[in-house]
C-alpha cells in the first residue's frame, strides 16, 4: 500500500510538473473557460427564462451539463494522449519493465490525468457560479458521492481507450464515439426526455446521462444522498462493472502486445 | 546457479498487412527473430551478444526484460519464469534501450531518475543518494537539474544507463549503450561494466563494436539470422581485430574493410 501511494505520489508530481512547465497552458486554459461559459450565458439568455428543463434555469443545467461531459472527455482524452506519446517516444516500453506491474501502472496513471481535469472542472463550475452568476444550492455531500462513483466510470473509459490503443492503436475511436454519440445522448444541453422514445431509452443505458443527472440533482437542486440513492446505485453498478471490464481488455491487451511485439507500435 | 537461462526460445514476428493493402505494397508475412535459442549467464559475467541488423539481439533482451514473452522454450532470470512471474523477473532487470528519447522531456535528469526509482520500488530513503552515485557514475552531475528535452543524444544515452543502474538490478541489459557517447566516455563506461560485473551483476550487452566486445566481455553470443552461431569465451587480451575476423569467419559475411584495403593495395 506504501509503496502504490508513493508510486501515485511520483506520477502526480511527474504530470504537475509536466503541466506548470507548459507555461501558457494554464492561461490557454482559463481563456477557453471563459470564453465558453460566455457563450453558454448569452445562449441562455438568447433562449429567455421560459426555458427550463427540469424545473432548472438553462445557464445552471448547461453549466454542469458541460461541465461534466467536458469533464469525462478530456480526462480520457488526456490519459490516452499520454499513451500515445509514450509509445512513440518509447517510454512505455521502458515503463513496462519496471517493477511495477503494467495495469498497476496505467490505472495509477489514469488517475492523475483525472486528476488534473477534476481541477479544470471545479474551475469550471466556479466561474460559472462566481463570474455568470449561476445560481446553485448545493449538498456537498451528495455532489462528492457522485464525482467519486462517476470518476470510477470515467476512469475505466480512460483504460478502455488505452486498451483499445494497446491492441489496435484504435484510442481514440473510442473518445470520438464519447465525443459525438454520447454528448447528442446524455442530456449534455437539453434534457433527455425531448429525445423521441427510442433515443430516450439509449440516452438511459449511457452512464454519462446518470453522472450529469446526479450532478445537477446535488449542485443545483441540494438533494440529498438518500433521495438519490437510485441515481447512485446506478452509478456505482456501471462503474463496478466497466472498470472490471477495462481492467479486463487493458491486461489481455497488454498481454496480446508483449506477444506480437506491438507495444510501441502507434 | 545461472543468473539468466534461455531454453530453446523462438520468437516470431508476424506481419499483417494494412485492411486497403491493395492501396500500397506492404505485404504481410513473418520474420524469425530467434530459432531454437539457449545460452546462460552466471553472476558477474559479462556476456556480449554480436551480430548484424536483425541478427536478434535485441529481441534477446527484451525476452529477458519481459517487454515480449516468447513463442516457444522459457526465459528464466534468477529462476523466475518471465512469462509465468514476469514482476519477480522485472524487479531484478534493469534496461537501457537503443532508442533514448523515452524520458519525460519537462522533467529534469533527475526528476525523471527519481520517477523512475519510485516505479522501481527503490525505498524513499535511499533513492536521493543512489540517484547521485547514479549521476556521479555516467557523468550527468552538472547536467543533473536540467530539463532533458534540452539534451544531446549522447547525454540522453547517459541517462539511460543511470536510469538502468538506479534499481541496482542482479540483471544489466544494454543495448548498443555507447552508440553515441565521445570515447572518453566511453572508456569510463567500460570501466564501469567491468567494475559492476566484479560486484556480481551480471551484465548482457548487445553490440556492433567489436572494441567495445573486446574490453568487457567475458563470453560472446554470435547471432546470425536468429540463430546463435557461437558461444565461447574471450581469451586474456583478445583483440577487437581477433573478434572482427572471428566474426566475418562465422557468419561469412564480406568485410569491406578488408576488400577495401585490397582494392586500394592492387589498384595502379
Amino acid at each position: 500500500m506504501t509503496s502504490t501511494l508513493d508510486k501515485l505520489h511520483a506520477i502526480l508530481r511527474r504530470d504537475l510538473l509536466t503541466a506548470i512547465r507548459h507555461r501558457s497552458g494554464f492561461i490557454v486554459t482559463l481563456v477557453g473557460v471563459f470564453t465558453e461559459l460566455a457563450a453558454f450565458y448569452f445562449l441562455s439568455r438568447a433562449i429567455g427564462p421560459g426555458f427550463r428543463p427540469g424545473g432548472l434555469e438553462y445557464f445552471p443545467f448547461i453549466l454542469v451539463g458541460t461541465g461534466v461531459y467536458t469533464f469525462f472527455v478530456m480526462s480520457a482524452q488526456a490519459f490516452l494522449s499520454a499513451v500515445q506519446e509514450a509509445q512513440q517516444t518509447g517510454t512505455l516500453e521502458v515503463l513496462m519493465t519496471t517493477s511495477t506491474a503494467p495495469a498497476e501502472l496505467l490505472v495509477l496513471s489514469s488517475i492523475s490525468a483525472f486528476a488534473g481535469n477534476l481541477v479544470n472542472l471545479l474551475v469550471y463550475l466556479f466561474t460559472g457560479v462566481a463570474v455568470f452568476r449561476a445560481s446553485i444550492h448545493a449538498n456537498l455531500l451528495s455532489c462528492v458521492a457522485v464525482l467519486i462513483f462517476s470518476l470510477a466510470i470515467a476512469l475505466a473509459l480512460g483504460i478502455a481507450a488505452a486498451a483499445l490503443q494497446v491492441a489496435f492503436q484504435k484510442g481514440s475511436a473510442l473518445l470520438w464515439l464519447l465525443g459525438s454519440g454520447l454528448w447528442f445522448l446524455s442530456g449534455t444541453m437539453f434534457p433527455i426526455q425531448s429525445l423521441p422514445r427510442p433515443l430516450e431509452l439509449l440516452a438511459r443505458a449511457v452512464p454519462l446521462t446518470y453522472a450529469i443527472d446526479g450532478m445537477r440533482r446535488a449542485l443545483l437542486q441540494g438533494q440529498s444522498v438518500v433521495a438519490m440513492a437510485r441515481t447512485l446505485a446506478v452509478l456505482a453498478g456501471f462503474g463496478v462493472v466497466l472498470l472490471l471490464l477495462a481492467l479486463t481488455g487493458l491486461s489481455l491487451s497488454l498481454r496480446r502486445a508483449r506477444q506480437n511485439g506491438t507495444l510501441s507500435f502507434y | 546457479m545461472n543468473q539468466v537461462v534461455f531454453e530453446s526460445v523462438r520468437k516470431t514476428f508476424r506481419h499483417r498487412p494494412a485492411l486497403f493493402n491493395w492501396l500500397g505494397k506492404e505485404r504481410g508475412g513473418e520474420t524469425i527473430a530467434l530459432k531454437d535459442v539457449s545460452f546462460s549467464a552466471a553472476p558477474a559475467e559479462v556476456l556480449v551478444l554480436l551480430g548484424p541488423n536483425g541478427s536478434g539481439k535485441t529481441t534477446a533482451l527484451k525476452l529477458i526484460s519481459t517487454i515480449l514473452l516468447p513463442d516457444a522454450g522459457s526465459v528464466r532470470v534468477g529462476g523466475f519464469d518471465a512469462r509465468r512471474d514476469a514482476g519477480a523477473v522485472r524487479r531484478q532487470v534493469g534496461i537501457a534501450v537503443a532508442a533514448e528519447r523515452s524520458f519525460f522531456p519537462r522533467l529534469s535528469a533527475r526528476e525523471n531518475l527519481d520517477f523512475f526509482a519510485a516505479l522501481d520500488e527503490v525505498p524513499r530513503r535511499q533513492r536521493a543518494q543512489r540517484i547521485d552515485e547514479v549521476l556521479h557514475d555516467t557523468g550527468l552531475e552538472e547536467q543533473a537539474d536540467t530539463l532533458v528535452m534540452k539534451f544531446s543524444s549522447g547525454t540522453y544515452q547517459r541517462l539511460g544507463i543511470a536510469r538502468a543502474l538506479v534499481k541496482r538490478p542482479c540483471v544489466l541489459l544494454l543495448d548498443e549503450p555507447t552508440r553515441s557517447l565521445d570515447a572518453a566516455t566511453t572508456a569510463h563506461f567500460w570501466a564501469a561494466i567491468r567494475g559492476l560485473a566484479r560486484q556480481e551483476t551480471t551484465v548482457l550487452l548487445a553490440t556492433h563494436n567489436f572494441a567495445e566486445a573486446a574490453a568487457v566481455a567475458h563470453r560472446l553470443l554470435l547471432l546470425h539470422h536468429g540463430e546463435l552461431l557461437a558461444d565461447r569465451s574471450l581469451g586474456d587480451g583478445e583483440s577487437a581485430e581477433a573478434l572482427r575476423s572471428f566474426y566475418f569467419r562465422k557468419t561469412g559475411e564480406i568485410d569491406e574493410a578488408i576488400n577495401a584495403t585490397h582494392r586500394a593495395r592492387t589498384s595502379p
